[in-house]
């Protein structure tokens, strides 16, 4: 990276001093480089055979959290390709540290982070499919994002190796994925997917059994891969990238969105105004009470109270036609622009809304009341689906699910963007680590939103919503990062030199919570399994059949994913009989 | 189980009346993108601001014609065409019934003529836009009188500009516009 | 699910009707007699989720596309109707096939969203089809990103034969003399457009546009009120203090291009 691409950060404005510190100490002869993108944001470039360690010192030695791991073609840049990890900082001084290694292209090796930091797993599977970097010392060098029908010399995000709409032949016609697991003794496997119960996308479950009780469990997602980050590079400016990034999920659209153009306004400097700021927040809040409210719904559908499941949709329509009001649509709220945003809150709207949401809090406050006071209700949610603190410490998930399991992270507070930093946001975190906690940390947060959505209505800043007439810089890059409702959602751009990005890495929050799920699952009996997974909120593919395994009888069941859910619900006649 | 029938009862019907009642269309909704060919100059701003390419914009030289086509099956709604056209020919309406049994009438196409080049004859530019072009210019304060002589500049194609401007620079046998027979 | 008896056609007759034109004929008996309870199976052939839990805001109390008769079923070997979202991912495509075979005919297909219908802002990406046509028939389109539960009703009306289809293909060819219309030609040039940008600015496209177009419409008025009362007019019978800060700034952009309000 030449220096002539830094933003320059005055010395007394930079967070996260004491990180960079402390890896120079440990690691005085490998630190290559330091550069600061934003005041929260530096990035440090290390000899590759420190980086394990270096990741490791910041990670369990500084209160670090695996955020994402982001593989680049640099070649034309600097001869390289590169591989970044991402962390979020949380103790004291809260920022982001990447921590950058250069990957020789002749060899295409770099040690992998993995066997010191568990987190990193997913990420290096990625750099894989992606750029067929091998992270040497990986434990799983299974295939994670491409589908199995996917040549094997084809690694879509390098520069040279294929035009974004070429599409191969398929190379087999049967699905070759190895699912693994921990059991000790031989087990049945009972194959769940790839067309869900909960009416989510695909993927595919296998579920490690011994009896009833679950010992281990596997899942093969990503069948929704598109190739998104490739398009970004090709056919997409850097505005249309802000609607492409509204569609990479259906509940969180927005705050992908705006993730997104935090990414390129911290690259350049670009101050989106107050007003943009504080219409962003809003939007950002009423996308987390549908999701919620989804949730919540969904929660009392697996344990078989579908009035209260309707009861929960009929709510939740009003925050659809919320979203309606202020956006022209019920999802996908194409709101933001590099900038600011394209639309205001004029007094109609603002009345309108005060309305909605003065109405959703009564009806939700009624409707948990119902829930938590049901029969059945708390004995089917405690105790389930326990994450252990120490799990979720190695594994970095994200949202409601790491704060039911005692961990303070919250971007809105740690790493505060768009308008959240004048806005009085709860933290909501609780110690039971199952999936009632989960759920009552959903619904705190609710209530939270609707407070800030008020304030930020009673305080919104005058002036504009939108800068424009910037210059793009080419291979600036920095991260944009939002709390989703299910967690951090984090981007990484780097600009490109055709008026297009270089490079985008849209990390969802799902992304983070997965790796953890099958920790959750493990102890638990098969009829908890829908909930279980439904607990961390996936923004995930869906199964059709759960494949079970018996570990001790030794035979496999195939059951259609409708039974296990059949089977949650009601608890009786086991499908396993 | 009291209070969720006490909740039922208190609720009601919620249900809408749709499809036996119109729905009453929310304000500013993304629906429909509604085109008024009349009003289109083919200047391709929206084809290029479209996220999905729904819209698209093609040229057929030897017909002299320009077509503008929009695919409802690809548009994502998002509104980008509205705000980036300069004579509000698309804007978005509130319909939503575009539900069809045939994918041909997903699409739907405006033909426009394309005016030729004063030097070389080739058609390189919609004539409503070079219109258009001119009466902006009389809006603005171009004299009546001159408005003919700037159509004439204007309807010289990119190619035959720069041609005259190297001519021009190189400052032989006096100003390019002369040679194609322009009094500038 | 009520069952007509459908004409058996004779040896001779079956030979000369071909596979293809027994679908369709059978495809049409479906949709005219098969009453008014049809049961759907879903497919998510990776959409991002929008249009799957579009779906599910149909099936709740505020829609309620039960009260027609459409219910959604666990498994395909049940369904009249395939209804399929997203794009047609790669990873999807052998999974969806097994599904569509699995549906007995006669069946129709919806394709639902902009990315079941021609694969949307995916439509030319290396791991995507591009729309569920590129796999299996498709009888029925419903567009929309996602589509409101409202079109999804529209579209199950259609696709049952309950409401006529609205939308038509359309050729329109540029007629002589064809003129475009200059927005608000009374008001200077430079001072539109620094309007119309000021707006956007501070509103965005769409309202930015309509306050534009009320202030400049204040300006052209050929009344005999100065331009300054009938902005203050328009502004008290607003009542907006939003958009009265708006149209301050308007005006301001009057008095420094040299056009007194």
């Amino acid at each position: 990276m030449s220096v002539s691409t830094e933003i320059s950060v005055p010395r007394e404005t930079r967070r996260g001093t004491a990180h960079v510190a402390a890896v120079w100490q440990k690691l005085p002869n490998s630190v290559l480089e330091e550069t600061w993108q934003t005041a929260e944001q530096v990035t440090l470039t290390v000899k590759a055979d420190a980086l394990p360690e270096a990741v490791e010192t910041l990670y369990y030695g500084h209160n670090g959290w695996m955020s994402v791991v982001v593989g680049s073609d640099e070649r034309m840049i600097n001869g390289s390709y590169a591989v970044y990890y991402v962390l979020s900082m949380e103790g004291a001084e809260k920022s982001y540290v990447a921590l950058r290694a250069l990957v020789p292209p002749e060899t295409m090796e770099f040690p992998s982070v993995t066997p010191k930091v568990p987190a990193a797993v997913w990420g290096e599977r990625e750099v894989r499919d992606m750029f067929g970097m091998r992270p040497v010392g990986l434990p799983d060098e299974r295939r994670l994002v491409l589908p199995d029908d996917w040549p094997d010399d084809l690694y879509p995000l390098r520069k040279d190796a294929m035009d974004y709409r070429l599409r191969p032949e398929a190379t087999t016609e049967t699905e070759t994925y190895k699912f693994i697991n921990a059991a000790k003794q031989e087990t049945t496997e009972v194959p769940l997917g790839p067309l869900h119960i909960t009416s989510d996308e695909p993927g595919h479950f296998r579920l490690f059994v011994d009896g009833e009780d679950i010992i281990d469990a596997d899942y093969r997602l990503f069948y929704v891969h598109r190739g998104m980050e490739k398009l970004a590079e090709t056919r997409m400016g850097y505005n249309d990238v802000t609607f492409l990034a509204d569609r990479i999920c259906g509940i969180c659209g927005f705050t992908h969105s705006v993730a997104y153009a935090s990414s390129i306004e911290n690259a350049l400097g670009i101050h989106a105004p107050p007003r943009a700021a504080t219409i962003r927040t809003i939007l950002l809040e009423v996308e987390r009470l549908h999701s919620h409210l989804l949730n919540l719904g969904l929660a009392c559908h697996f344990v078989g109270f579908d009035s209260g499941f309707m009861h929960f949709f009929r709510v939740r329509e009003k925050s659809m036609e919320l979203a309606e009001l202020l956006t022209g649509s019920r999802k996908t709220y194409a709101l933001n622009l590099i900038g600011g945003v394209r639309r205001d809150i004029l007094a109609e709207q603002n009345i309108r809304t005060k309305q909605l949401i003065g109405e959703l809090r009564e009806e939700v406050t009624r409707l948990l009341d119902i829930l938590l006071t049901t029969a059945n209700m708390r004995q089917r949610l405690e105790k389930v689906g326990l994450l252990d603190k120490q799990v979720a410490r190695d594994y970095s998930p994200v949202g409601p699910t790491v704060r039911a399991s005692g961990h303070r992270r919250d971007v809105r507070i740690d790493h505060p963007y768009a308008g959240y930093a004048g806005v009085p946001v709860g933290q909501h975190v609780m110690e039971g680590c199952d999936v009632l906690s989960r759920v009552l940390v959903r619904a705190q947060e609710f209530f939270d939103s609707i407070a800030i959505i008020e304030h930020c209505l009673d305080n919104a800043p005058s002036g504009p919503v939108l800068v424009e007439g910037f210059t793009y810089i080419p291979h600036r890059f920095a991260l944009g990062y939002t709390e989703a409702p299910r967690g951090e959602d984090i981007h990484w751009s780097m600009l490109g030199d055709n008026q297009k990005l270089h490079r985008w890495r849209c990390r969802a929050a799902s992304y983070n919570n997965w790796p953890s799920l099958r920790y959750m699952l493990r102890g638990n009996t098969i009829s908890d399994a829908p909930l279980i997974v439904a607990s961390i909120d996936p923004c995930y593919s869906c199964t059709d059949r759960v494949t079970v395994v018996d570990v001790r009888k030794r035979d496999t069941s195939i059951i259609p994913y409708k039974e296990m859910e059949r089977y949650c619900r009601e608890r009786t006649n086991s499908p396993l009989k | 189980m009291y209070k969720l029938l006490k909740e039922a009862f208190r609720t009601g019907n919620v249900t809408v009346r749709y499809p036996f009642a119109p729905l009453p269309a929310a304000p500013n909704f993304r629906g429909k993108p509604h085109y008024e060919p009349e009003q289109c100059i083919a200047c391709a701003a929206c084809t290029i601001a479209c996220p999905a390419n729904a819209l698209t914009m093609s040229n057929d030289v030897a017909a002299g014609t320009r077509t503008w086509e929009i695919c409802f099956g690809r548009c994502v709604f998002c509104g980008r065409c509205e705000e980036v056209c300069p004579t509000q020919a698309i804007v978005l309406s509130p319909e939503f019934e575009m539900a069809v049994l045939d994918r041909a009438d997903l699409y739907q196409t405006a033909e426009f003529t394309l005016a030729s080049c004063r030097n070389c004859a080739t058609p390189f530019a919609p004539r409503k836009e070079i219109d258009y072009v001119v009466a902006l210019l009389v809006n603005a304060g171009l004299p009546e009188a001159d408005a003919e002589r700037r159509r004439a500049m204007l309807e010289v194609c990119p190619a035959c500009k720069r041609h005259s401007e190297v001519v021009r620079e190189a400052g032989s046998s006096g100003s390019g516009w002369h040679q194609i027979g322009v009094t500038p | 699910m009520s069952m007509q008896t459908v004409a058996v056609p004779t040896t001779a007759a079956a030979a000369a009707e071909s596979e293809r034109e027994q679908t369709a004929r059978l495809k049409k008996t479906l949709l005219q007699d098969i009453g008014r309870s049809i049961y759907v199976f879903r497919i998510d052939a990776g959409g991002c989720n929008g249009c799957d839990i579009e779906i599910f805001a149909a099936l709740t109390p505020v829609f309620d596309i039960e009260r027609f008769g459409i219910k959604v079923v666990p498994s395909p070997r049940h369904a009249d109707v395939i209804l399929c979202t997203g794009a047609m991912t790669r990873a999807m495509r052998r999974p969806a096939l097994r599904a569509y075979d699995a549906a007995p005919d006669p069946k129709i297909v919806i394709a639902y969203g902009a990315c079941g219908c021609t694969g949307g802002i995916f439509h030319d990406l290396y791991c995507v089809w591009g729309g569920v046509d590129k796999v299996m028939p498709v009888d029925v389109y419903i567009p929309g990103c996602p589509p409101t539960p409202p079109a999804t009703i529209y579209g199950f009306a259609l696709a049952l034969g309950m409401l006529d289809q609205k939308l038509k293909a359309g050729q329109h060819v540029e007629a002589p003399d064809e003129q475009v219309a200059i927005s608000h030609p009374h008001v200077p040039y430079t001072l539109r457009i620094a309007l119309e940008r000021e707006a956007r600015r501070m509103a965005g496209y769409r309202q930015g546009r309509e306050i534009a177009d009320s202030f400049m419409t204040l300006l052209d008025h050929d009344d005999a009120k100065p331009v300054a009362q009938r902005v203050a007019e328009f502004v008290a019978r607003e009542n907006d203090p939003r958009l009265t800060e708006i149209v301050r700034s308007l005006e301001a952009i009057c008095t420094s291009v040299g056009t007194n309000p």
